[in-house]
C-alpha cells in the first residue's frame, strides 16, 4: 500500500489578508473606490478602456493571485512596443480591473506568452494602421471550466466571463505593452474587438477534424493566438455538397483589399471558421483535412489581370503571381486554417483574414506548479 | 465616497538613451547604408536621390531591403540586416509611413544604433510622433528621425523627385553629416 501524502501545496501568495513580507511591487494610487469614481479616475490615468472598471485593491488582486498559485514577481514576458516586464502581478492586477475570474490566469499567461513570440510579430501589430487584433482560440477542457464560448454565437454575444477574460488580454496590451491609440498604436479605424478581443473555443465534439491546437502539436489546454483584421461574414443557403461550401468559402475570402494581397505581405494565413453542420458535410464529401485546406486555398485566389497593373507589379515583385497567372491569399494550402465552432442553425462561415507576416502561435495552458 | 489604494496596472521602462549619438561627420570615404522596403516606392526613389548626391561626395552608399520579418524568412533577415550594419559608417533607415513599418523603422534604426553607428531614421510628417514614442519606449528617445512631407507615396515620381532634393539639406543636418570637406571646415 502506498502511504506516502500528498505534499502540502506552497501558498504562493498570502490571500487578501497579505503576508509580512509584501510580494506587491506596484506603485499604489489613491483613489475613489467606487466603480464609477474609479472608472473616471482611470480614464485620466490613460489605464482604463471606457467601461467601468474594478478598482484592482490590495485585497482584490491578492485574492486573485491567491487562486493563481503564481509568484506575482514572475516575469512572463516582455511585450512590445514598451518591452517592459509582464509580470504576473501586472497580468492580475489588469484581470482584476476586468472582472476577468483568478481561474483564467493560466490562459491569461499562456496567450501573454503566445503572442511575446517574434514571429508574432507584436511590434508591428500593435502599432499598425490595421485594425487587427489577436484572435485567441481556445482548446481543451479548460474550454467548459471557463465557460469559453464555442457554440451559437461563439464571436460575441454571448454572456459569459470570456468577455471579461478576453478584456483582461486586451488591458494587458494596453497597460503593459503600451499600445495607445494616437500614442503608439496608429489603427486607423481600430476594432470592436479591441475592446474585450475575439475570444473564442473550437467545438472540439462536433468537429471531424482534430483539436486545431493538437493539429499543431499540443494537446490538452491550449491557446492559440492569431492576428486578425476581423470577422467576415459568409452566408450560403444554397451549397449542398463539400466541394460547393468549400468553393463558396474559397472564392468569398479572396478580395483584392484583404490583407493577405497587401504588397507589405510576402506571405499570409487565412483562418475560416466552419459551422458543425457544414463541417459534416464538408468531411463526409472531402475526407481529408489536407483536401479541405488545398481547395480552399485554390479557390482564395483571382487572376492577377483582375487587379491594376501597378497592383499587379507590386504582386510580381514579391513571387506573388504564381506560374498559372493567379495570385493566392495564403502562401501554401497548410497555411489556410479550418476550425469548427458555432451555431448548429448553420447557414455561415466566419472569415478571419490575417495581418501582416504575424505568424499563428500556439501555446500549451498550464496551471501553476501546485495545482490540483 | 470610498477613499482606497489600488495598484498600478502599467509597467513602464525605465532605461532611455537621450541623446542622439554620433554624428555622421563628412561622409567622403565613408560607407552610408540605406534600409529601404518593399512598401513605400516613394522612398526608393528619395533615397536614390540621396545616395547620388552622397557618392558624389565621396561616400560609398549600400542598400538593404526588408521584407518579411517572421519565421524563416524573419531570421534569415535579421542575420543579413546586422551583418548589413557591421558593413556600413552611417545608417539611413525608413520609411516610417505606416503604423507597422515605423514600428520597424524604429526598431531597425535602434539596432543600428546599439551598433554605434550614426542613425537617422526617416519618417513622413503623419508618423513622426508614432516615430518619437516608439523611439522613447525602445530606450532611445534621442534617435535622431528626419521628417518627410506626408501623404508621399500617393504622389507621383515627378512630384516626389523635388522633395528628396529640398530635403537633403535637411537631412545632412539632421545626420550631423557634411557633404564636402568645405563644409566640414565650416
Amino acid at each position: 500500500m502506498n502511504t506516502t501524502t500528498k505534499p502540502k501545496p506552497i501558498i504562493r501568495d498570502c490571500g487578501p489578508e497579505g503576508c509580512e513580507i509584501d510580494w506587491l511591487s506596484s506603485k499604489r494610487h489613491q483613489a475613489d473606490l467606487d466603480i464609477e469614481d474609479f472608472t473616471k479616475f482611470s480614464l485620466e490615468q490613460g489605464w482604463g478602456d471606457g467601461l467601468p472598471v474594478i478598482p484592482p485593491t490590495e485585497a482584490r488582486v491578492r485574492g486573485f493571485l491567491a487562486k493563481g498559485n503564481r509568484y506575482p514577481d514572475e516575469v512572463v514576458c516582455k511585450l512590445p512596443p514598451m518591452d517592459a516586464e509582464c509580470t504576473v502581478e501586472k497580468i492580475a492586477i489588469n484581470a482584476v480591473m476586468a472582472g476577468a475570474p483568478p481561474e483564467s490566469l493560466p490562459l491569461l499567461i499562456a496567450a501573454l506568452e503566445a503572442m511575446a513570440n517574434p514571429d508574432f510579430e507584436l511590434f508591428g501589430l500593435n502599432a499598425t494602421t490595421a485594425s487587427v487584433v489577436p484572435l485567441v482560440l481556445v482548446n481543451g477542457p479548460i474550454r467548459d471550466k471557463l465557460n469559453i464560448p464555442y457554440k451559437h454565437g461563439c464571436l460575441g454575444g454571448v454572456a459569459t466571463e470570456a468577455a471579461a477574460i478576453g478584456r483582461a488580454l486586451r488591458l494587458v496590451i494596453r497597460n503593459v505593452a503600451g499600445q495607445l491609440i494616437g500614442v503608439t498604436s496608429q489603427s486607423t479605424f481600430g476594432s470592436p474587438g479591441r475592446v474585450a478581443g475575439i475570444l473564442f473555443g473550437e467545438w472540439e465534439e462536433r468537429s471531424p477534424w482534430a483539436p486545431f491546437a493538437e493539429r499543431r502539436g499540443v494537446k490538452g489546454d491550449a491557446v492559440t493566438v492569431y492576428g486578425t483584421n476581423g470577422t467576415m461574414n459568409i452566408i450560403d443557403t444554397t451549397s449542398q455538397t463539400g466541394p460547393e461550401f468549400l468553393e463558396m468559402i474559397g472564392k468569398s475570402l479572396a478580395y483584392p483589399g484583404a490583407n493577405g494581397f497587401s504588397p507589405a505581405v510576402p506571405y499570409a494565413e487565412i483562418m475560416v471558421a466552419v459551422n458543425p453542420v457544414w463541417a459534416d458535410i464538408i468531411h463526409r464529401d472531402v475526407p481529408k483535412l489536407e483536401d479541405v485546406q488545398e481547395m480552399i486555398w485554390n479557390f482564395a485566389s483571382f487572376d492577377a489581370d483582375y487587379i491594376t497593373p501597378k497592383h499587379r507589379e507590386q504582386l510580381e515583385h514579391l513571387n506573388r503571381v504564381h506560374k498559372n497567372g493567379r495570385v493566392y491569399l495564403a502562401s501554401k494550402p497548410e497555411d489556410v486554417f479550418v476550425v469548427t465552432c458555432g451555431g448548429t442553425g448553420s447557414l455561415h462561415a466566419a472569415g478571419f483574414h490575417s495581418w501582416g507576416t504575424c505568424l499563428t502561435q500556439t501555446q500549451e495552458i498550464l496551471s501553476g506548479p501546485n495545482a490540483d | 465616497m470610498t477613499k482606497g489604494y489600488v495598484l498600478d496596472p502599467t509597467a513602464l521602462r525605465t532605461d532611455d538613451i537621450e541623446s542622439p549619438g554620433p554624428e555622421a561627420g563628412p561622409l567622403s570615404g565613408k560607407t552610408v547604408g540605406f534600409r529601404v522596403d518593399e512598401m513605400w516606392r516613394a522612398w526608393d526613389w528619395i533615397s536614390e536621390i540621396w545616395a547620388d548626391e552622397f557618392r558624389k561626395a565621396g561616400a560609398e552608399v549600400k542598400f538593404w531591403r526588408s521584407a518579411g520579418r517572421t519565421g524563416s524568412e524573419g531570421d534569415r533577415l535579421a542575420k543579413s540586416l546586422d551583418k548589413f550594419w557591421d558593413s556600413v559608417d552611417v545608417a539611413v533607415v525608413g520609411l516610417g509611413n505606416c503604423g507597422s513599418c515605423t514600428g520597424w523603422t524604429i526598431r531597425d534604426a535602434l539596432a543600428a544604433a546599439a551598433k554605434g553607428l550614426p542613425t537617422t531614421a526617416i519618417c513622413t510628417d503623419n508618423f513622426k510622433e508614432l516615430g518619437r514614442n516608439l523611439a522613447r519606449r525602445g530606450g532611445r528617445s534621442g534617435l535622431r528621425i528626419h521628417v518627410l512631407p506626408y501623404p508621399l507615396n500617393e504622389k507621383f515620381k515627378g512630384d516626389v523627385d523635388p522633395v528628396a532634393h529640398e530635403h537633403l539639406a535637411k537631412v545632412i543636418k539632421t545626420m550631423g553629416a557634411q557633404l564636402a570637406a568645405r563644409e566640414a571646415a565650416e
